[in-house]
């Protein structure tokens, strides 16, 4: 019983580290999407016109899967999302290593941005230790889901 | 299954009300407009705060009728004398280098703004977005 409840605790503030850490790199993209914008295209992967609709949608993607990790309803595929998104960044931030481009992350806005630009092995490490946790998080709620069905 | 199309609906209504969002309060300028500025291009404001060299690109004869403050007439008809002019000043004093010619919609100082990188790749080089109107106004 007391296992179950240490999980449980586990779980939830893997949950609320996910959630904090997504918000707090949604917010500012929010209010400066423009700025973003710039960030994205400085990784030369895609066109102008496509880093724009990627720094419109991508924040407030990252706020509702921050936020939907915590809500019961959309808490599986929120998950799985933002497992996705950590997939897509650290391809990114190795690809822009590989391609010795010097810029800023952008991950938390332009700020904070310059403070790690073109640290990839601290993004690329960051990123693969939110991956796992956010694993653990999928992984709990599949056990806890087959429970409901059984 | 259906549970996760349900969610993920929930998950892509949600970020496109946030989209919407953005777009109706002008945080984010619409994706499908022309950026402000071209590949290149400076605005006026932005040079006023800077000491440029500025080049002249429309004919002598507008030249003659009115420029900025000293610039220096480099158009297609007189490239070698006007290339040699900016060196002299340029190798002075090397400034940002902001080129003009009579409006918005010609393109003779996108050309010798071109040109100019190829022949002074050390420089920085801009046309100016709106041309001679713009600094008329």
């Amino acid at each position: 019983m007391g296992k179950v409840n240490y999980q449980h605790l586990l779980v939830l503030i893997v949950r609320l580290a996910l959630t904090g850490i997504f918000v707090m790199a949604a917010l500012p993209k929010i209010k400066d999407p423009v700025a973003f914008a710039t960030s994205v295209n400085a990784f030369q992967v895609v066109g102008p016109e496509l880093s724009n609709w990627i720094a419109l949608f991508l924040p407030w993607l990252e706020l509702i899967l921050g936020i939907g990790i915590l809500l019961p309803q959309i808490r599986s595929s929120s998950g799985i999302l933002i497992a996705a998104l950590l997939v897509v960044f650290i391809g990114l931030h190795t690809s822009a290593w590989m391609r010795g481009l010097e810029i800023s992350c952008g991950c938390f806005g332009t700020e904070s941005a310059k403070e790690s630009a073109t640290n990839y092995l601290w993004l690329i490490a960051r990123n693969t230790m939110l991956l796992a946790v956010c694993i653990l998080v999928i992984l709990k709620d599949r056990t806890s889901n087959s429970r409901v069905s059984n | 299954m259906f549970r996760f199309i349900r969610e993920f609906a929930i998950i892509t209504a949600l970020t496109t009300c946030g989209a919407a969002f953005s777009l109706s309060s002008g945080l984010m300028p619409l994706p499908w407009k022309e950026p402000e500025l071209a590949a290149g291009e400076i605005r006026l404001k932005d040079v006023q705060v800077l000491d440029v060299i500025w080049i002249d690109a429309r004919s002598k004869m507008d030249y003659d009728s009115g420029h900025t403050s000293e610039a220096i007439l480099i158009n297609e008809s007189n490239w070698d004398d006007g290339i040699l002019n900016l060196m002299n000043v340029w190798l002075i004093n090397a400034r940002p280098i902001v080129v003009y010619c009579s409006s918005a919609q010609c393109n003779s100082s996108k050309r010798i703004a071109t040109q100019l990188r190829d022949a002074l790749p050390e420089a920085e080089v801009y046309s100016l977005k709106g041309g001679w109107e713009a600094w008329e106004k």
